[in-house]
């Protein structure tokens, strides 16, 4: 009794093949982006976690006050394994023609640090001794095409001194190249990497070592250990202390890779939704035209329990062929993206593992969506009263007037033909339902990854554009009075140049504490606006610090309110909260510099200048004439920073368009779905106008025109719900780093509308098809068309 | 209008499976008259009509309606045909269900000419549906919806109407009442009306009786007094 109901299974499948392999494919995707995007995200974690242990990942940095002090004070805590101190300093390096602002960081000489180890991938570690030999940080010596033997100039006190590259490194600490948690996107132009010995980092300083690195034992994170060692370190002086997991590489990292994570749960969520949308349809209109075979199989002896279970069959058919399939090259293509990700990020070790659990996650979830799709009309199929299922078709829809009829009277004198089109939307008010929720979730799928282009493109366009009024900033090799930045002016092609003070500083209120950068800037400055939290511009404020407004939440501070300011010198001043601003990158504290100054009781240097171009300026010879000038240590273009943010973001179009294309076939299995459903649900009634002599084209546009309608009744609501979807989306992404505020330009919502429409379009085609191919004389003699 | 197959074959599928609906039929007539064509199920009864209405092909032989042969008409030929010559009246209504009464005969009307409304008005009228074509057929008995389906048939006046089994779906006193309808109007408008049942004592009805057995007609005979379908019983 079982076998033939499988060979009925199997036929009906197969009589509606098109229609089940858009529901099959469907799956598929969202189970393959399933598997592919979950376990790229745990071989990564892996990836991280692994670089973490056999690097020996710092899990606490803390920066000034008294190192020994505080290394002694780790020391003595048994659950801390290893404990380093280094000098790290940002300096001047010249390389060939180009000058930057660069990072030496001290290791000991002869042997690996006991804390943040490096990956030596070419040349050799500095023997004893070898003072003037470096280890250049990886991403470097790719751009300055550094190998050993060559060699490069660092400032030491105000005199270039020549080192040589003894080998290239990677290093846990920059495996994405960040300044700090405030400048995490530099260029290689304007930030590079030197591991240098401790003795010449020192020379540089002038002092002893400024940072105490600490890794707990076998790297695990301890929080209550790093509570009590941050409250030491800041007792001795520290300015700044940060976790592994705020360390800026790993923090910047972890953020992307957190993006992974979200993909991963939301676009097959949209996926298996949508295929168990079009599964419903499908099986409620099998089930609704076998009602009488139903009532046959009742009426025969069939227990509704195997009724039940055969029409389940329906969606666990599709279930595990998109699923099986989709998981396994989920999982393997999850092993290239991988492999891609940690080449292109040069992360120093890949763990590519398999996980047993995704694969049969990916597979269950896949099932689970189209069982729960066919569950409903199962049931209903498994409670037809045989009786009355025998009794013949039960009418596909009564008849009234439409909505829209009902609101404007005056559309009930449109031509008959148009008439039935607008009835024939609310016909099937479910079926509506679904195929208008299907271009919902189509159009979320589709804003979600265009919405995070346009925010993207709209937070770089503020922050380089309208906030950092800024063509480059020039830093110099010391402090340097202001009147010397004022004679940048002189130079062909600067517009204006603005002295900027950039000082490390502690921020503390109600027992919190954020590091960031203080930047003291002109009273009247027109190179850097400020953003307003309420919206609009305000002005640098005479007296009191402007915040960055994640800090609001994290002090619990109001405008108004004191914020203490630690600066790496020691020194603790108080000072008044004069605004917060909204400032797309970074959390930074600005002053003006007559209260900067005021606070400090001097004058104060610069430490470099922001610089506006005269228009149609040679960027490159400008490049050149101010870092030949002896006071300057490094020319940062914001031009070519924001350029190469553009060309990141190709990443980004790739991305989209793959999820253009998904977000396309999802919306097409779908709405092909309903349609065809739609148009073998009135086979009859096609049969007859062809029969009393209407065009078949004609036919064809009336069906088009209802089925459009619907598809754009559900465009309004998509795009509602698809603003929202991108906004939550956009908002998972936002810290102390970044605040993505949704941006979505007009033509992106119309483009997008069109793209939908477009598909519903074309999904079309089969069904139309297949008016072509009705038989006229079969339907309309047949008792259940 | 004269209807007139020489040599008709009607054959589905092909080789050992091929199945021949109709066989060599021959049939002239009946012009203006209503002729019931009578014969026990797969006798070929609907194929014959299906192919006077052209909405199926003939595989051999010529049928030619009104001085037209419909084996050379292409498939805009056919549309063409259908609108202006003949009016179909099915066995299961097939009214389209989200329009009235009204509309469903209004959406034929528009077809062929203007103010489609009024004309459809006045065929529901004769058809005794004056105070119902409002209504949607779901809100309609079967006899009401067969005779919006005979309206929706009859408003365009095609010179042929084909009605297939039109009291199948019907009681005795429905059909009873459609078969009068229909044989009304036949008489009133000297109207072809070509009548397909499996019931033999409609045949009494017409004016010429067709009887069909396994795609051949075996008898063609003439009623001189056909009676009253009001009186037919069965």
């Amino acid at each position: 009794m079982v076998k033939p109901l499988q060979r009925k299974l199997r036929r009906d499948i197969g009589r509606h093949k098109p229609q089940f392999i858009a529901i099959t494919i469907t799956i598929f995707l969202g189970v393959a982006i399933f598997g592919a995007a979950w376990d790229s995200y745990s071989n990564l974690v892996a990836s991280y976690d692994q670089t973490a242990v056999d690097y020996r990942f710092a899990n606490l940095t803390i920066v000034g006050g008294d190192t020994e002090a505080i290394a002694d004070a780790a020391r003595a805590e048994p659950d801390v394994e290893s404990v380093e101190t280094r000098t790290t300093v940002d300096v001047a390096f010249r390389i060939e023609d180009t000058k930057l602002l660069g990072r030496a960081v001290g290791i000991p000489p002869g042997d690996q640090p006991a804390v943040n180890r490096l990956d030596v991938s070419a040349g050799f570690y500095p023997a004893n001794g070898d003072t003037a030999v470096v280890l250049v940080e990886d991403h470097m010596a790719n751009h300055f095409d550094l190998v050993p033997g060559d060699s490069f100039d660092i400032l030491i006190a105000e005199a270039w001194q020549e080192v040589s590259v003894g080998g290239v490194a990677l290093s846990p600490e920059y495996i994405w190249p960040a300044r700090d948690r405030q400048d995490i996107i530099t260029t290689p132009d304007n930030f590079g990497v030197a591991f240098v010995s401790e003795s010449l980092a020192e020379q540089i300083t002038g002092t002893a070592p400024n940072e105490v690195v600490l890794y707990y034992t076998d790297g695990e994170a301890n929080e209550e250990l790093t509570t009590r060692l941050s409250s030491a370190a800041r007792d001795l002086g520290a300015t700044n202390v940060y976790t592994r997991e705020e360390q800026p590489s790993n923090n910047a990292l972890t953020e992307d890779v957190k993006g992974l994570e979200e993909m991963a749960v939301f676009f097959p969520m949209m996926f298996l939704a949508a295929a168990g949308l079009a599964a419903y349809v499908m099986i409620s209109r099998l089930v609704h035209a076998q009602r009488p075979h139903i009532g046959t199989f009742l009426a025969n002896g069939f227990t509704r329990r195997q009724v039940l279970r055969h029409y389940l069959g329906y969606g666990m058919l599709p279930g595990l062929v998109g699923s099986i399939p989709g998981a396994l090259v989920g999982v393997l293509l999850a092993r290239t993206i991988t492999r891609l990700y940690t080449s292109i990020l040069s992360i120093p070790l890949t763990v590519v593992d398999f996980y047993p659990a995704t694969l049969i996650g990916a597979i269950a979830f896949g099932v689970i969506a189209s069982l729960l799709a066919a569950l409903a009309p199962a049931l209903v199929a498994s409670r037809i009263l045989p009786a009355e299922a025998m009794r013949g078709e039960t009418p596909s829809g009564g008849g009234r007037r439409s909505l829209v009829e009902r609101l404007i009277p005056p559309l009930r004198r449109i031509p008959t033909a148009w008439r039935m089109t607008l009835r024939g939307v609310g016909r099937n008010p479910r079926r509506t339902i679904y195929t208008i929720i299907g271009v919902v979730l189509s159009l979320m799928l589709v804003l979600v990854s265009w919405g995070m282009i346009d925010t993207v493109r709209n937070l770089m366009d503020r922050q380089f554009i309208e906030i950092q009024r800024e063509d480059a900033t020039v830093f110099f090799a010391g402090p340097t009075a202001t009147e010397d930045v004022a004679a940048l002016v002189d130079i062909d092609g600067v517009a204006a140049a603005e002295p900027a003070l950039t000082l490390p500083v502690a921020l503390s209120a109600n027992g919190e504490h954020y590091e960031t950068a203080l930047m003291v800037l002109p009273d009247d400055t027109t190179l850097h606006r400020f953003a307003d939290v309420g919206g609009g511009w305000i002005d640098l404020p005479a007296r009191g610090v402007v915040l960055g407004q994640a800090t609001r939440g994290l002090f619990g501070i109001e405008v108004g309110d004191a914020v203490a300011m630690t600066l790496s010198e020691g020194m603790t001043v108080s000072a008044e909260v004069a605004a917060f601003v909204d400032e797309p990158l970074g959390t930074m504290a600005y002053v003006g510099r007559s209260y900067a100054e005021t606070l400090a009781g001097t004058a104060l240097p610069a430490t470099s200048a922001l610089v506006a171009y005269e228009e149609g300026v040679d960027a490159k010879a400008l490049r050149n004439t101010v870092t030949a000038l002896p006071q300057v240590a490094a020319f940062e273009d914001a031009n070519v920073l924001y350029d190469l943010m553009q060309r990141f973001m190709v990443l980004f179009y790739a991305f989209v368009g793959v999820m253009l294309v998904f977000g396309g076939a999802m919306a097409f299995a779908l709405i092909f779905n309903s349609m065809s459903v739609n148009i073998a649900e009135r086979t009859r009634e096609v049969a007859t106008l062809l029969a009393v002599g209407t065009e078949r084209r004609s036919i064809s546009r009336y069906i088009t025109a209802e089925n459009m309608l619907v598809a754009a009744m559900g465009i309004p609501l998509g795009l509602i719900a698809g603003y929202f979807a991108a906004s939550a989306a956009m908002s998972s992404f936002n810290s102390d780093l970044f605040t993505f505020r949704l941006h979505i330009q007009p033509t992106t919502y119309l483009l997008a509308s069109l793209a939908i429409l477009a598909v519903a379009l074309i999904s079309q085609v089969p069904g139309l098809r297949a008016i072509r191919r009705i038989s006229i004389p079969k339907i309309v003699k047949e008792r259940s068309a | 209008m004269t209807i007139e197959m020489a040599g008709v074959w009607k054959t589905f599928g092909e080789g050992h499976t091929a199945v021949h609906a109709l066989r060599n039929v021959d049939l002239k007539g009946p012009q203006g008259e209503l002729a019931v064509i009578l014969g026990p199920s797969g006798s070929g009864k609907t194929t014959l009509l299906n192919l006077v209405g052209a909405i199926d092909n003939a595989t051999e032989g010529r049928i030619e309606v009104g001085g037209i042969d419909l084996s050379t008409l292409d498939v805009d030929g056919q549309v063409k045909y259908r609108r202006e010559n003949v009016g179909f009246v099915f066995q299961f209504f097939n009214l389209i269900p989200t329009l009235t009464a009204l509309e469903n005969v209004e959406l034929v009307a528009d077809l062929t000419a203007d103010n489609g409304a009024a004309r459809a008005e006045a065929v529901l009228a004769k058809v005794g549906l004056a105070d119902r074509m409002h209504h949607f057929p779901a809100q309609l008995s079967g006899g009401e919806q067969q005779r919006v389906a005979i309206a929706r048939a009859l408003v365009k006046q095609p010179p042929i109407l084909l009605c297939d089994e039109p009291t199948g779906e019907l009681d005795f006193e429905t059909g009873r009442m459609i078969l009068k309808l229909l044989q009304d109007i036949s008489r009133e408008q000297d109207q072809t009306v070509l009548l397909v049942t499996h019931n033999a004592a409609i045949g009494a009805m017409g004016d010429r009786v067709l009887k069909l057995r396994s795609g051949e007609i075996v008898d063609d005979s003439r009623n001189t007094s056909p009676i009253d379908a009001g009186a037919l019983t069965w």
